[in-house]
């Protein structure tokens, strides 16, 4: 593997800065750049907002549902992410759920056009990722001392306090493990970028493969994958970095 | 009382979002129409029984599994003895090797199999069949060594040296005393390596040649030229699969601790 690593970076060094500057002036690379970076975040934080919400009623839960609960959350993991991401198409399609119900109420005369937009993308990588970070929440609030919330609640702090105070800091590896994997996840997923964002909304990996099997411009390419690997690296190096600050 | 409420719904909510897609999914597949559509046009089996007539399908799916099961095994082969040794023997630069192996989880799929690509098949004449199976044995080896790792943490040493002590040699120790009680975490690591291999596309995206493709990417491929729902009859019969699979595994195994 730490071959195959080096080979990968190869493929960028092979050429000096220059082509790092020609990359970097094509505004599309830098679109598609930013669009990335912009929906892993996003893709983290509302998985983190939901995740606490539910990783909070799933501790709470009697032992029993508990189990079966997490079930539930990790099965869709099982699944395969052609079968997850297929189902969008399902819901969001012109002849989908979503446009039958509204045209059929008539709230709009034509479908409107979902697929191929960030909006789709950005709810397929959360329905992929999402679990990672319950898990990770889970795991961490398990480890939590119980009276904790109690304790701060007959001290006089109110909800959003106690979660700022209490919950957040002593779950902050949990949370912080959980961003890596979803972060990671979202910027090297191709299956859900590739069926719901297409050639419209091209994000780094189906960049890359645009770069290799149409136009075969390996350049490209190799910068393509330096920046990917760089950038799941530095997420994991940061973000380790705040579990221990 | 108003919060057990609270939990029901925004856990049901959740549930929705993860799991309401598979729904669909069947549903979309059941149609009678010959385009995808939701609610379908009318209910039929056709396109679930379509999707074993298209020979692609059948042949990827054998593909598929094959790497499933060999590259599974072969990162056992590996993975069981480099777990061991980094849990029983301190052996300097146990964290970097840990941290090799975790490289296939971080570095992106896509550029393994590009790195495969360019350095093994077009230089070397490697066939892509093997390349596919040297990608998937190095895509499943971490999460084979992370379980038994795991497993092996939490069985005691005094076993080991029990049988030592009555007349084993070191191999025969591994293979009588620590073995048998490893062989539920060898058995998850398998299912969780067999799922994560059948399912994988980056790594397999750019490793297709003539009549050589995995069934992740013959799906794709079949996506891109029709809008039939034989794809979400397909899907929906894998996830039936994967669900058996797991629901099978928690049962007897207790198989989310693994995961």
């Amino acid at each position: 593997m730490a071959i195959l690593l080096s080979e990968a970076f190869k493929v960028g060094g092979e050429w000096s800065l220059a082509g790092y500057a020609d990359f970097i002036s094509k505004p599309l690379n830098r679109t598609v750049f930013f669009r990335t970076l912009k929906l892993g975040a996003l893709v983290v934080l509302v998985s983190a907002v939901v995740g606490y919400a539910a990783a909070f009623c799933i501790v709470n839960l009697e032992p029993a549902k508990r189990g079966r609960m997490f079930g539930l959350i990790i099965l869709p993991l099982m699944i395969s992410p052609v079968a997850r991401t297929y189902a969008w198409i399902v819901i969001l399609g012109r002849t989908g759920i979503v446009n039958n119900t509204l045209v059929g109420l008539g709230i709009s005369d034509t479908p409107i056009r979902f697929l191929f937009t960030e909006t789709a993308v950005f709810l397929g990588l959360l329905q992929l990722f999402m679990p990672l970070m319950i898990i990770a929440l889970i795991s961490s609030m398990e480890n939590m001392p119980k009276d904790a919330i109690a304790a701060a609640r007959v001290l006089g702090a109110n909800w959003f306090q106690v979660f700022t105070r209490v919950i957040l800091p002593l779950t902050r590896e949990g949370l912080v493990l959980g961003g890596t994997l979803v972060f990671t996840g979202a910027l090297t997923a191709y299956i859900t970028p590739a069926i719901l964002g297409g050639s419209k909304v091209l994000m780094l990996e189906t960049l890359l493969y645009q770069r290799v099997n149409v136009s075969n411009d390996y350049v490209s390419a190799g910068i393509i994958a330096t920046i990917l690997i760089v950038m799941s690296f530095g997420a994991n190096v940061v973000l380790r970095r705040l579990a221990k600050a | 009382m108003s919060q057990t409420w609270a939990s029901r719904v925004i856990l049901s909510l959740t549930l929705l979002f993860l799991i309401g897609p598979f729904f669909i999914i069947i549903f979309a597949g059941l149609s009678a129409g010959s385009t995808l559509s939701f609610p379908p046009d009318g209910l039929s089996l056709k396109w679930y029984l379509a999707v074993f007539s298209v020979e692609s399908f059948r042949q990827s799916f054998m593909l598929s599994m094959l790497l499933a099961v060999f590259g599974t095994l072969t990162a056992l082969l590996l993975g069981v003895p480099a777990a061991y040794a980094i849990c029983r023997y301190k052996i300097p630069g146990a964290e970097t090797i840990k941290l090799i192996v975790a490289a296939p989880i971080i570095v992106p799929g896509i550029i393994v199999g590009l790195a495969l690509l360019r350095y093994l098949v077009v230089p070397l004449n490697f066939t892509v069949t093997l390349a596919l199976f040297l990608a998937h044995t190095a895509l499943v080896l971490p999460y084979a060594v992370r379980v038994v790792t795991a497993t092996l943490e939490n069985l005691r040493t005094d076993i080991e040296e029990a049988a030592i002590l009555l007349g084993c040699t070191r191999l025969q120790a591994f293979t009588k005393a620590v073995l048998p009680n490893i062989k539920s975490g060898i058995l998850a690591a398998f299912i969780l390596g067999f799922v994560t291999s059948f399912n994988q596309v980056p790594v397999s995206l750019f490793l297709s040649g003539p009549g050589v493709r995995t069934l992740p990417i013959d799906m794709l491929a079949y996506m891109e030229i029709t809008y039939d729902p034989s794809v979400a009859a397909l899907s929906a019969l894998l996830a039936f699969l994967s669900i058996a699979i797991v629901f099978i595994a928690e049962k007897t195994l207790g198989f989310s601790r693994y995961v």
